[in-house]
């Protein structure tokens, strides 16, 4: 069966069972290997992607629920250079092993969108993405730091 | 009786560095290899392209360590290169084979990477800069010592004129590398990298998703493979009936994979360690993994358990104590510790245990191959790619040079990959599927089921107080289950006590062994600190009191073979212990509900060993309904050199955040020969809203660099188990925490 979607800003049509989960569409059909497989049941948060517009785990997301949305990725969240957020996580030297981290960046995005101005525990319990490395600090040391500077109209 | 085994740790360590020893500084590169590309390799560790930039080849594995920017840093220094001025690349295990191990330490294992390699690459860049400048010397007609490297060119001053590193590259490339002795190092104050918080290389590829780690790797052609290994330890495959899912989506074939080596023991090697296997397994191929993995799911199979099919953990916990009733080997004996138990005026007893734990680094097991008439072509994320490279030909049959290693990088590692199942398997598939790429991927559910698993232990320990409220005596006896020797984690308590009697025994339990940052050290010590602090409750002290009496150097008998590693030992660890308790401002929290634990360790194996030292102090808050809330932790840690800072407290607090999982969390059981566990919602990792506040403070002492991968992981346990009974809870004498009731005891 096939099921159209825009992945990216990029219209796609995928020939694919409908209860794929999307993330191994990324992944296996489009090369689209920034979203990481880590557990296959949403609970790592790995392959966290936005579905129009809202954080999602691709790994729980089949893909006929796609059909006619937009999908978003790590490869296609900034379009020009590096994002804020990008800037901030590199800033604070976040990633260790990275694994987590692309889907780590998607879901703070979707918290920025959400909560322009978060805590530190708005953070804490917003973002439930495991990191088996323990970067979580730096993850909220950037996370505060970009949205100040989004706030503060620099947003890319 | 009481000589210290030698470890297998400390032998391994032992042939690594003969090895390199040999190897290391004598291979030049012919001629003709030299002026054959066009990119030249100057020297087995640099490559210059034909645009000059300079390749750094990086002989280790990146786990997320950040070992590919502190070793950069080294050569980089060397060579006269600023940050940014280069690229890098990971190591070929056939090129290291080839040259017999030119690269002198690739295995990536033991936080040894800075410590063994603070030479090796420094030397590697002197080298080279030394080639570099001789060609540019004999270009120029000038001499070398007139010639200087500055923005990744090399000048000449008193003329102006500069050469581009290519246009000297292929003569350089065919001179012979100079002697180490012929070569001088820079001295530490002319460093501008080496001590240095540079940004990691691989931050922005890992915050755009273009790190390309194992699972990512693309190959034209590509098909998927899902893997399922015996589901009981030791079982054999009798059938399976691959009719039943030809007809699912996707599926192309089904293959049977043999049980073997997986590490460690494949024919033709120096090494022979330890015995790493792994049980036949079944895949299935398919266009898409999931796919595959659907099929596998659905596929009928049919297994010879064996003789582990009906263990359990009750089984395993009553076997552990079974040899806890016999007496162990004895590892250390100083003074007469029975009869001062005899002899107390006080004696306190206790049962320690510690469950079988899965590293669960993110990215699952998985490895890509191709096999063609030509050869075996592998991409596998492994922390020991050498190794890879044997297990591979051993798995296709083939001579060890016919095979090309890629090493990826690595979605964690924590001693997991060290083990290199996951390549056996996709070559075993790619074998039976000639000239079609296969990439295995093993499901999180089977990563977690089929790994190899930091050992089950358990312990008891008796302690003698004397008149005055003094120790004076300490036993103990461990036993692991299946693992190698490794008695240091208990016998290396470094406390003054006069009466010391360490004991050690082993169970061949049916989960493979795995290392595990932190290694047994994580087993080990916050047993012998919860259990000092129950002697320290007996003699009406606090933990910490109880460690400051017992870190007394004047105290070490100098009859003791080791007394001069023993005093030296203290001394290091409680300067640091007391600079902890400076920088939390106190050893105590009085407050109601809240506890600080204090602990205290270096990484010591035997006697000289060059470890850091870390020292804790965590506060943690304890509610009446027992439920556990880790606040705040410092570290103080004791590296030598710091080459990066930066990366030492990333470093720290990752170690923190695993020790703080795993103690919370970690637990693999088994039922019916299976473990029981499967993924993250039953095999829990810690969370961000879980995650303390972490300060870490770095003491770059000088000297070389010392390991800090995994030290801080066996001392946040310990804190941790200090905390909770500081913050009124319970002694703890079992892990994981969440599996018990914190109840607040009644003061």
């Amino acid at each position: 069966m096939t099921t159209s979607l825009k992945v990216n800003g990029k219209a796609v049509t995928i020939d694919a069972p409908a209860e794929m989960p999307l993330l191994w569409v990324l992944r296996e059909q489009l090369g689209l290997t920034g979203t990481k497989y880590g557990c296959g049941i949403g609970a790592c948060g790995a392959c966290t992607v936005h579905l129009d517009g809202t954080a999602m785990r691709a790994c729980q997301i089949p893909l006929e629920m796609t059909a006619d949305k937009d999908v978003l990725t790590i490869e296609g969240y900034s379009t020009n250079g590096l994002h804020l957020l990008q800037q901030a996580w590199i800033a604070h030297q976040v990633p260790q092993c990275g694994y987590c981290q692309s889907g780590m960046i998607m879901a703070a995005a979707d918290l920025l969108k959400r909560n322009p101005a978060p805590s530190d525990a708005d953070i804490r319990q917003a973002i439930t993405n495991l990191c088996r490395c323990g970067t979580y600090e730096r993850i909220i040391a950037a996370i505060l730091d970009a949205a100040a500077q989004m706030r503060n109209g620099q947003s890319a | 009786m009481s000589a210290p085994a030698i470890t297998r740790r400390a032998l391994l360590k032992a042939t690594l560095l003969g090895a390199g020893a040999v190897g290391f500084g004598v291979h030049g590169l012919d001629a003709a290899q030299a002026a054959s590309g066009a990119d030249a390799e100057v020297s087995s560790w640099i490559v210059i392209r034909t645009d000059g930039r300079v390749v750094i080849r990086i002989p280790q594995s990146e786990l997320g360590q950040g070992v590919t920017t502190s070793l950069a840093q080294l050569l980089a220094e060397e060579l006269d290169l600023a940050w940014g001025e280069f690229d890098t690349e990971y190591f070929d295990a056939q090129i290291n084979r080839q040259r017999h191990n030119v690269y002198v330490h690739t295995a990536t294992l033991n936080s040894w990477s800075s410590d063994l390699l603070f030479e090796p690459m420094r030397l590697a860049g002197a080298q080279v800069k030394a080639m570099l400048l001789t060609a540019a010397a004999a270009q120029l007609k000038v001499t070398a010592s007139t010639l200087r490297i500055a923005g990744a060119r090399i000048e000449h001053a008193a003329s102006g004129r500069s050469l581009g590193f290519e246009q000297v590259a292929s003569a350089a490339a065919a001179l012979p590398i100079p002697p180490a002795a012929s070569v001088k190092l820079k001295a530490r104050e002319q460093w501008k990298l080496i001590g240095q918080s540079l940004p990691r290389l691989d931050a922005e590829a890992k915050c755009t998703g273009a790190a390309q780690f194992g699972l990512d790797v693309q190959v034209p052609g590509m098909k998927y493979a899902a893997v399922r290994q015996s589901p009981v330890f030791g079982g054999r495959l009798v059938s399976f009936d691959a009719n039943a899912v030809m007809a699912m989506p996707g599926v192309i074939k089904v293959v049977a994979i043999q049980a073997g080596p997986s590490g460690y023991t494949v024919p033709d090697t120096l090494w022979d360690i330890i015995d790493w296997q792994m049980d036949d397994a079944v895949a299935v191929v398919a266009d898409s993994w999931w796919l595959a993995e659907q099929a596998l799911r659905a596929l009928p199979m049919v297994w010879d358990e064996g003789r582990h099919a009906k263990v359990d953990s009750a089984a395993i916990a009553t076997a552990l104590d079974a040899a806890l009733a016999q007496p162990g080997q004895v590892m250390r004996s100083e003074g007469d510790a029975d009869a001062a138990l005899a002899a107390a005026a006080k004696t306190v007893e206790a049962e320690y245990r510690y469950p079988y734990m899965e590293h669960a680094p993110l990215e699952p097991m998985n490895c890509t191959a191709l096999v063609t008439a030509a050869g075996v072509e592998a991409w596998a994320p492994t922390q020991y790619a050498d190794e890879a490279l044997r297990i591979a030909a051993y798995a296709a049959q083939r001579p060890l040079k016919d095979i090309k290693l890629h090493l990826t990088l690595s979605g964690g590692g924590f001693g997991r990959r060290l083990s290199n199942d996951y390549v056996s398997q996709a070559v075993q598939v790619a074998v039976q599927m000639p000239n079609v790429p296969i990439k295995l991927i093993a499901s999180r559910e089977e990563t977690t089921r089929r790994g190899y698993y930091a050992p089950v232990a358990a312990a008891r320990l008796r302690g003698a107080l004397d008149a005055q409220g003094r120790v004076s005596a300490w036993r103990s006896h461990v036993v692991y289950g299946r693992s190698p020797v490794q008695p240091y984690g208990m016998s290396r308590v470094p406390f003054a006590i006069d009466n010391v009697r360490c004991e050690y025994s082993s169970v061949d339990t049916p989960p493979p062994f795995g290392w595990m940052r932190g290694v047994a050290h994580s087993q080990s010590l916050w047993m012998n600190l919860g259990f000092l602090g129950e002697l320290a409750e007996a003699a009406g002290k606090s933990s910490y009191e109880m460690q400051l009496a017992l870190l007394d150097e004047t105290r070490v008998s100098r009859q003791r073979a080791d007394a001069d590693d023993a005093v030296a030992r203290i001394k290091r660890q409680k300067a640091l212990l007391e600079t902890v308790v400076k920088l939390a401002g106190g050893a105590r929290l009085d407050e109601r509900g809240k506890g600080r634990g204090i602990a205290v360790t270096d990484m010591s194996y035997v006697p000289g060993y060059h470890s850091s030292c870390v020292a804790m102090a965590m506060d943690v808050a304890l509610d009446g309904e027992g439920k556990l809330r880790v606040e705040r932790v410092i570290a103080a840690v004791d590296v030598g050199l710091a080459i990066n800072p930066r990366n030492v407290e990333a470093q720290v607090q990752g170690g923190i955040a695993f020790g703080l999982s795993n103690a919370l969390y970690g637990q693999i059981t088994l039922r019916d020969g299976r473990v029981e566990q499967g993924n993250f919602n039953d095999y829990p990792l810690l969370k961000m809203l879980a995650m303390p506040k972490v300060e870490v403070h770095i003491q770059s002492t000088g000297g070389r660099p010392s390991g800090i991968g995994e030290e801080s992981v066996p001392v946040t346990v310990a804190a941790l188990v200090d905390a909770v009974h500081a913050a009124g809870g319970p002694r703890i004498r079992a892990l994981p925490l969440a599996a018990q009731k914190l109840v607040p005891r009644a003061s």
